[in-house]
């Protein structure tokens, strides 16, 4: 594990009587692609807000480089950028206006040479004296990014950026994340997407609140226990319906036609088929092995079906 | 950090403010183009407090020689000749009496009578505003020396015109009076003038003093002419400014705080000073021509006079600080622009209602001057008119300033506090 920048101990945000964060630790390293994984209202952005220094911790500690997220939030302000979650530059300021503001802001010295530089980075040649509300979502977002990389920072936050962008700009979203990653800038990114999670080199899943489990994507299939059982059966949909209904299946997924089937004992399960196919009105083409992905890793945590403890038992 | 670099920091955000307003071109026309034209319809709306067109129906219900005189008297025809001619100086008697007709002419609009004019009378239902009766009787009752009162009933309600009115027609009713005494000296028996002659010569100049009204001689000054032009101009401009202003910068941070950027902000290494500082700098840039503007109005076109504009110019600077201070203090708290509307909203009326703009502050009770006392208006107000009318000096306008300069820094660090514990 790389020298941590970033460590969580037992952080808790609460709102009222209900945590929003709740007692999550863990440490992030220098140079890692971190993803945060979990549901919408799981306390990622509560998180990424804690570790900007926009809202206070209201128990634990969190700190960037040594520094503490709160007490030392005015130090540690240039040694980061924040892309949030909405679009939230300034519509009525043009592409390189937008820029120059947050170089100032960060009181960078020669800001034309590197607005125009960020210009060219991020391909936003044509649109350098368009108005940042004219943009299409995509540039948008590479103009946010740009903005809150302005000062060079050595740690990136971004808050689902990506989330109703389309296939192209995600794409190109994500080139410019590993190029950021070139020169050893951490960064820490939400997100929903599994494709994504998958680009990353570490993800943590939190689920109300909690940090459910944390580790490398290739660590957390590994947790799942093995590969994962993927039957063909037509009709398919109405098979999903009947398989989920099945003692022993803890839940069905459909991909490209076939039935993942997340089981804790899939081989009785086809041991058991084979001798007698229990759906009169289904029919059982065969069955194949498959490595599990984020996606699956991630609805196991979802439906609470894993915990950390059987990951690290697992690793074990 | 030093100062230069806050310098160039606040500077940033006052240039990105700047542009904001500068491309929001509906906001820009408000601000541009509501001044100019409130000042001209404020002005003229409020130009001359005198009671005019005061719609009174009369009736004269003695039909004597002597009730026709006072009535042709009170539709303006000068019938006071003895008082002219029995004066010592019958050209300013002569000119008293013109500009009180012309007086009478400009505060009455005559119609006609409807009802009885015994018993209750009404007003609103017949229209009118005032109603005067010669009673029936009166010209008799002077004959036989117990004259009975006239009969006016006025609207109460208007506590401005009723007792302008009332007075008006005192003073009318009293020159009149005094003209028939005239006439009847004028008029004594020969032997009666004799009598008199024979009584020692203090006694008889004591009686032709007591003949002769007693007056005081007033002397109006800072407002000669009774222009409440004068007077209101100063309330108008700044109340004019106080709304532009408030509502003007009560929306910038929470529009920011609504879209988002204001989290972007405060990431950043500015400050919370820093930012509130730079987002009042071009709004007082902007308030300050505004103001220059409607104070220029009020000089080429309603004639108001300005005195001190060095001193002027402090007491609007200090008052355009303080109502931005308020306005950002506003929008510190509020969490949507709706909200700070809202509250600018309701923190005006008060200010409008109680602040002196429009009425001497001395017609409210103590415990509400107080309050008063709260308001930027109020001070603005009060020090505008010292100087420019009563050519007062630094000194004495000095509790004014402070308390603008004491209200500015007090709102500003308020919300600079409040810009970002709103969020939890």
């Amino acid at each position: 594990m790389p020298k941590p920048l970033i460590v969580l101990a037992d952080l808790v945000k609460k709102f009222g009587h209900a945590a929003a964060v709740d007692k999550v630790s863990m440490s992030i390293g220098q140079g890692e692609v971190f993803g945060f994984l979990g549901a919408n209202g799981a306390g990622k952005t509560t998180t990424i807000r804690m570790l900007c220094g926009l809202t206070k911790p209201s128990g634990g500690s969190a700190t960037i480089d040594g520094l503490d997220v709160w007490r030392d939030r005015f130090r540690i302000r240039s040694k980061f950028g924040y892309v949030s979650q909405k679009f939230s530059l300034y519509s009525d300021l043009t592409v390189r206006e937008n820029l120059r503001f947050f170089a100032g802001a960060y009181r960078q010295v020669h800001i034309n040479d590197k607005v125009e530089r960020m210009v060219k980075e991020m391909d936003l040649e044509p649109y350098r004296d368009s108005r940042a509300g004219k943009l299409s979502g995509g540039y948008r977002q590479l103009l946010s990014m740009a903005c809150a990389l302005i000062h060079e920072p050595a740690l990136l936050f971004l808050d689902e950026p990506t989330a109703g962008l389309d296939p192209v700009h995600r794409q190109q979203i994500w080139d410019f994340l590993y190029q950021v990653t070139q020169s050893g800038t951490t960064i820490f990114v939400t997100t929903h997407y599994m494709d994504e999670a998958e680009r990353c080199t570490d993800v943590g899943f939190v689920q109300r609140g909690r940090l459910v489990a944390k580790g490398s994507p290739r660590q957390l299939k590994q947790g799942l226990g093995g590969d994962l059982l993927e039957v063909h059966v037509e009709p398919a949909m109405p098979a999903v319906l009947e398989l989920r209904k099945f003692p022993g299946i803890n839940a069905v997924d459909l991909r490209s036609g076939r039935l993942r089937i997340h089981a804790a004992d899939p081989q009785a399960l086809v041991d058991q088929w084979q001798q007698y196919w229990p759906f009169p009105g289904l029919k059982f083409l065969g069955y194949s092995w498959v490595e599990p992905d984020m996606e699956d890793v991630f609805n196991a945590y979802a439906q609470g079906r894993h915990s950390q403890n059987q990951v690290q038992a697992a690793l074990k | 950090m030093n100062l230069l670099d806050s310098l160039k920091a606040i500077l940033t955000i006052a240039y990105k403010e700047f542009v904001h307003v500068w491309r929001d071109r509906r906001v820009l026309l408000l601000i541009l183009v509501l001044p100019p034209c409130f000042t001209l319809l404020f002005g003229h709306a409020f130009e001359g407090s005198a009671v005019r067109d005061v719609a009174t129906m009369f009736m004269d219900a003695d039909h004597t020689g002597e009730s026709q005189r006072f009535a042709d008297f009170l539709h303006g025809k000068n019938v006071l000749d003895a008082l002219v001619e029995g004066s010592d100086n019958p050209d300013k008697v002569r000119k008293d009496i013109d500009d009180l007709l012309q007086n009478l002419k400009d505060t009455f609009t005559w119609r006609k009578w409807v009802g009885s004019p015994k018993g209750p009378i009404e007003l609103i239902q017949n229209g009118v505003d005032a109603a005067i009766v010669i009673p029936e009787g009166w010209g008799q009752s002077l004959q036989n020396g117990k004259p009975i009162a006239m009969r006016a009933v006025l609207d109460g309600s208007d506590t401005n015109t009723a007792p302008a009115v009332q007075a008006l027609l005192q003073q009318a009713l009293g020159i009149f009076q005094l003209n028939e005494r005239y006439e009847l000296i004028k008029n004594l028996p020969e032997a009666v003038v004799d009598l008199g002659e024979q009584l020692a010569p203090e006694i008889q100049h004591e009686f032709s003093s007591s003949l002769t009204p007693w007056e005081f001689n007033t002397d109006m000054l800072y407002n000669p002419k009774l222009l409440f032009v004068d007077y209101v101009v100063p309330g108008m401009v700044g109340l004019i400014l106080q709304l532009v202003t408030v509502t003007l910068i009560a929306s910038t941070i929470t529009r920011e705080r609504e879209v988002g950027t204001l989290s972007q902000l405060l990431v950043t290494p500015l400050r919370q000073s820093e930012i509130v500082v730079g987002k009042v700098l071009p709004y007082l840039f902007i308030s300050m021509f505004l103001i220059a503007g409607t104070i220029a109005i009020g000089h080429l076109h309603f004639g108001i006079k300005i005195h001190e504009p060095f001193l002027l110019s402090l007491v609007c600077f200090l008052f355009l600080l303080c109502s931005l201070g308020l306005g950002v203090l506003i929008s510190a708290f509020s969490k949507t622009q709706t909200q700070a509307i809202q509250f600018s909203v309701f923190l005006l009326l008060p200010i409008i209602l109680l602040s002196g703009a429009f009425a001497p502050l001395s017609q409210l009770p103590g415990s509400i001057r107080i309050f008063s006392e709260l308001f930027p208006l109020t001070h603005f107000c009060r020090a505008f008119r010292s100087v420019n009318m009563y050519r007062a000096d630094f000194g004495f306008i000095a509790a004014d300033l402070i308390a603008l300069a004491a209200g500015a820094v007090i709102t500003c660090i308020g919300a600079a506090y409040l810009l970002r514990t709103v969020d939890d």
